[in-house]
């Protein structure tokens, strides 16, 4: 409004103040400006002023342009507030509609994104979910490439050099919301194998069924993930329970997690070993379980949260030798995985196998312990004879994460990634571990083994630095010694427990 | 041992004879919120004296396509109220969650209330619209949802069409240009009435807004009377929101007897009259004379009179390719 009076002030100024220069007065003398104000143009005067008929004639020209100036301006200011407020109107109808749809599109895609599939690729692997995550598929990986090297091993051949101990692609997932699976082949040996096949059904966290082929709930280093074990290879404890067995448990964490349980029914699995998909009947099921106890997992006690103990035990009423298979364990092996126990020929499993282990861990920070004590009772025979033999081992195994970065159960997580470029180099983890085996002396005093070719015992201890660069790659050395006892046949070259075990490993592991 | 058996029944007894907690689903399209607010409230309370048992019902609004999308792929509805019959057929048709001749199982082809189409114009109605022609003009701004995701919207266009075809002696050409005419005056396309109702009343968008009858006056009761007109025009169609149990869902969930009940009651003297105050024309004559004040005049035509049902309007108009497709990509 207050431009309106300016610009109505300012033609009437020019109008009346006009330099009559122009030769005479012009019809179209009138126009809008682009301002939209009127603009005037008033005809010349002589330069004597003219008679005074013109005089008057001038006069009244004067006058009627200066009323239709002023008609002009009037309609203006009737005109010009109305077209504005049409234009603004129009304006401020588009920034709303501009407004609105921007509200619509970022609605549509926040609609789209709640019902879009998920890709993430990451350090957990590769996972493609639905939005609801009902349906996941994830892929993982492990492979490691482990060397082996043996000291003063009596010349021993061909135990050293390279291997392939595992590479695995696996794939885990879920369908329907509450299905898990687990698919693992094992490129890594000499023949290629199914390492678990499995199906998990999570009513709660509390009630679990599974079934398939995975690890028997016996073990604490057995159950431990195959990235995150302390050594390359397990210890001598882990002889004596079963390794993957195909059946199905009943399963659940309770008091979120503050204890767990399994129950399980299999085929039934001799000392470390895996039963596989067809050569592993057994006219009577195995029995297996584990109960665990973190009972200050949810505590404020710091110094207690990371205290798990527990017991894990197996039994089958009847373990008998089949067509195929003695039902006994093939050997028992060292760290460097030679064996230096192994049942005679004409041995056969022919009677109840039970097994017990109690075990624990406890994780402060960086410091790590776990330990377990192992017995391995079965009824064995040989033509005539029979024999309960009761095999017994332990372990235990500690580390210290040099780096400051905490130990658990489930590995170590670098804190700082390796990148030489900002100083970063990981994470280093001192391992230290002891453990032993024995096997019953009536193995040896009922003919059940030759104490010529067999160790009735073995102790071994073995040190390590392990170097994780971040948490998918992992590089390891240790070296390990093992010394046998009861071995009669040291003058016989050429067998395992002729001479104490050093063997020096390493290893370069990719897992995600 | 008398006794404790005595005992054992009476608390055997007692347990079974305990309330229940009964949770529902219902599943239903926009502007519909108010009514089963109130209705759910009356239902409860009707259910609780009837069977001792309490009721929660809980509501999910939507454009009514979206939902019946929604309850196909996976959403545990035990009941829809949609907005068209032919969105709880697709449930019926691609889900098989209930038989196809579900619009039987209640009186009047399941749809206890009807609704209508009309108009809301800025107070004063300053572009002075009265009828449908006024909605081509090329200085009208219209306000409605997308007729691919609302029901209502699917209303608005069949009625705009219906009046096109009488004012043309049944020219499809020339109502197809009508159509063609009034989109092009639509600047924004929400997914669902609500959403138009938002576009047109607090973004204050637009000269008119195509409307569900209730809507128009939740419009006026939300925002003010003071804002807001409502204009009836002179011709709109019958729109039949119908209600449906979801059976697989609830047999699955055990709510089969109280859902259908949930239903029935919507067809009672109190769910009538919850229906008539929240502007949804009742079908009992008794009290949709008692509320007809409520309701302007309007001459309503069926869908199954000027388009042949519900299937061969979808096909026709709103399937992929259809005639809106044609029309709004003009």
């Amino acid at each position: 409004m207050k431009t309106n009076n300016k610009l109505k002030h300012l033609v009437i100024v020019a109008a009346a103040g006009a330099q009559f220069t122009l030769p005479a007065f012009a019809a179209d003398a009138v126009a809008i400006g682009t301002n939209g104000t009127a603009r005037v143009e008033i005809p010349a005067l002589s330069a004597d002023g003219g008679n005074s008929a013109e005089a008057a004639e001038i006069k009244t020209l004067k006058q009627q342009v200066e009323a239709l100036v002023q008609k002009v301006n009037a309609l203006e200011q009737q005109r010009a507030p109305a077209e504005q407020s049409t234009t603004i109107q129009n304006l401020d109808q588009q920034v709303r509609v501009l407004q609105r749809q921007r509200e619509l599109d970022q609605d549509a895609a926040v609609a789209k994104a709640a019902t879009a599939p998920k890709i993430t690729l990451g350090q957990n692997g590769f996972s493609f979910s639905s939005a609801d995550s009902n349906f996941v598929t994830q892929i993982h990986g492990l492979v490691q490439l482990d060397n082996r090297t043996f000291y003063r091993d009596g010349g021993l051949n061909g135990n050293d050099g390279f291997l392939l101990r595992r590479a695995r692609p696996i794939f885990t997932g879920t369908v329907y919301h509450d299905f898990d699976y687990n698919f693992t082949p094992d490129f890594g040996g000499s023949v290629v194998q199914i390492q678990d096949a499995y199906l998990n059904y999570r009513f709660a966290p509390e009630f679990q069924v599974q079934v398939g082929k995975f690890k028997s709930p016996v073990g604490l280093e057995q159950l431990q993930s195959d990235p995150v074990t302390s050594f390359n290879e397990r210890s001598l404890a882990t002889q004596l329970v079963p390794n993957r067995d195909l059946g199905l448990t009943l399963k659940g964490d309770l008091f979120g997690g503050a204890a767990s349980y399994t129950l399980g029914l299999f085929n039934g699995a001799p000392d470390y070993s895996s039963t596989t998909a067809t050569t592993s009947f057994q006219d009577n099921r195995a029995f297996a379980g584990r109960v665990f106890f973190q009972p200050w997992k949810n505590s404020d006690v710091n110094a207690l949260r990371g205290l798990g103990f527990g017991v894990g035990g197996s039994y089958q009423v009847n373990h008998p030798a089949t067509n195929t298979a003695t039902g006994l364990t093939p050997g028992y092996t060292t760290d460097g995985q030679q064996k230096f126990f192994s049942y005679g020929t004409g041995v056969n499993a022919n009677g109840p196998a039970w097994r017990i282990s109690p075990q624990a861990y406890y994780y402060y920070g960086p410091f790590g312990l776990l330990g377990e004590y192992v017995v391995s009772d079965q009824l064995v025979s040989k033509a005539a004879k029979s024999a309960n033999l009761q095999n017994t081992a332990w372990q235990v195994s500690g580390g210290w994460v040099l780096t400051g970065e905490d130990a658990s159960y489930a590995g170590v997580t670098p804190l700082h990634p390796f990148d030489p470029r900002k100083n970063q180099w990981g994470a280093l983890q001192l391992v230290a571990r002891y453990a032993g085996l024995n096997v019953d002396d009536k193995a040896f005093t009922g003919g059940f083994a030759s104490s010529t070719k067999s160790a009735e015992s073995a102790t071994a201890w073995a040190v390590g630095l392990n170097w994780f660069l971040n948490k998918n790659i992992r590089a390891n050395v240790s070296f390990s010694h093992t010394a046998f006892g009861e071995f009669t046949g040291k003058a016989s070259p050429g067998t395992v427990p002729a001479q104490d075990e050093n063997v020096l490993f390493t290893r370069v592991q990719l897992s995600f | 041992m008398k006794t404790l058996l005595k005992l054992f029944l009476v608390l055997a007894v007692s347990a079974t004879a305990q309330a229940k907690e009964i949770k529902l689903l219902n599943v239903s399209y926009d502007p519909t919120r108010e009514l089963y607010t109130d209705y759910n409230a009356a239902f409860a309370k009707y259910w609780q004296a009837k069977s001792g048992d309490t009721v929660n019902v809980s509501q999910s609004h939507g454009g009514s396509g979206k939902q019946a999308q929604s309850v196909i792929n996976g959403l545990e509805a035990d009941v829809v109220t949609l907005a068209l019959a032919y969105d709880i057929d697709a449930i019926s048709t691609q889900a098989k969650l209930l038989p196809a001749d579900w619009q039987k199982r209640l009186p009047n082809d399941s749809t206890p209330y009807t609704s209508t189409i009309i108009f809301l114009v800025r107070k004063g109605n300053p572009k002075g619209i009265k009828d449908w022609d006024d909605l081509v003009k090329k200085d009208v701004s219209v306000v409605v949802a997308n007729p691919k995701t609302s029901g209502g919207a699917r209303w608005a266009y069949l009625a705009a069409y219906a009046y096109a075809l009488e004012k043309s002696n049944r020219d499809d050409a020339a109502a197809r240009d009508f159509i063609r005419k009034l989109y092009k005056n639509v600047p924004v396309l929400d997914s669902g009435a609500r959403g138009s109702t938002v576009t047109f009343a607090q973004r204050q968008i637009g000269d008119v807004l195509l409307a569900w009858e209730n809507e128009t006056h939740l419009a006026l009761k939300e925002f003010g009377a003071d804002k807001f007109d409502i204009v009836t025009p002179s011709l709109s169609i019958l729109a039949e929101p119908p209600v449906a149990v979801v059976d697989k869902n609830a047999k699955r969930h055990h709510t089969t007897d109280v859902a259908n009940e949930y239903l029935k009651y919507l067809y009672s003297d109190e769910g009538q009259e919850i229906a008539a105050k929240n502007f949804y024309r009742p079908r009992n004559a008794a009290i949709a004379a008692k509320y007809a004040a409520n309701f302007n005049q309007v001459k309503l035509v069926t869908i199954d009179q000027e388009f042949g049902g519900w299937t061969k309007a979808q096909q026709t108009h709103f399937a992929d390719g259809g005639v809106f497709d044609q029309i709004f990509q003009l």
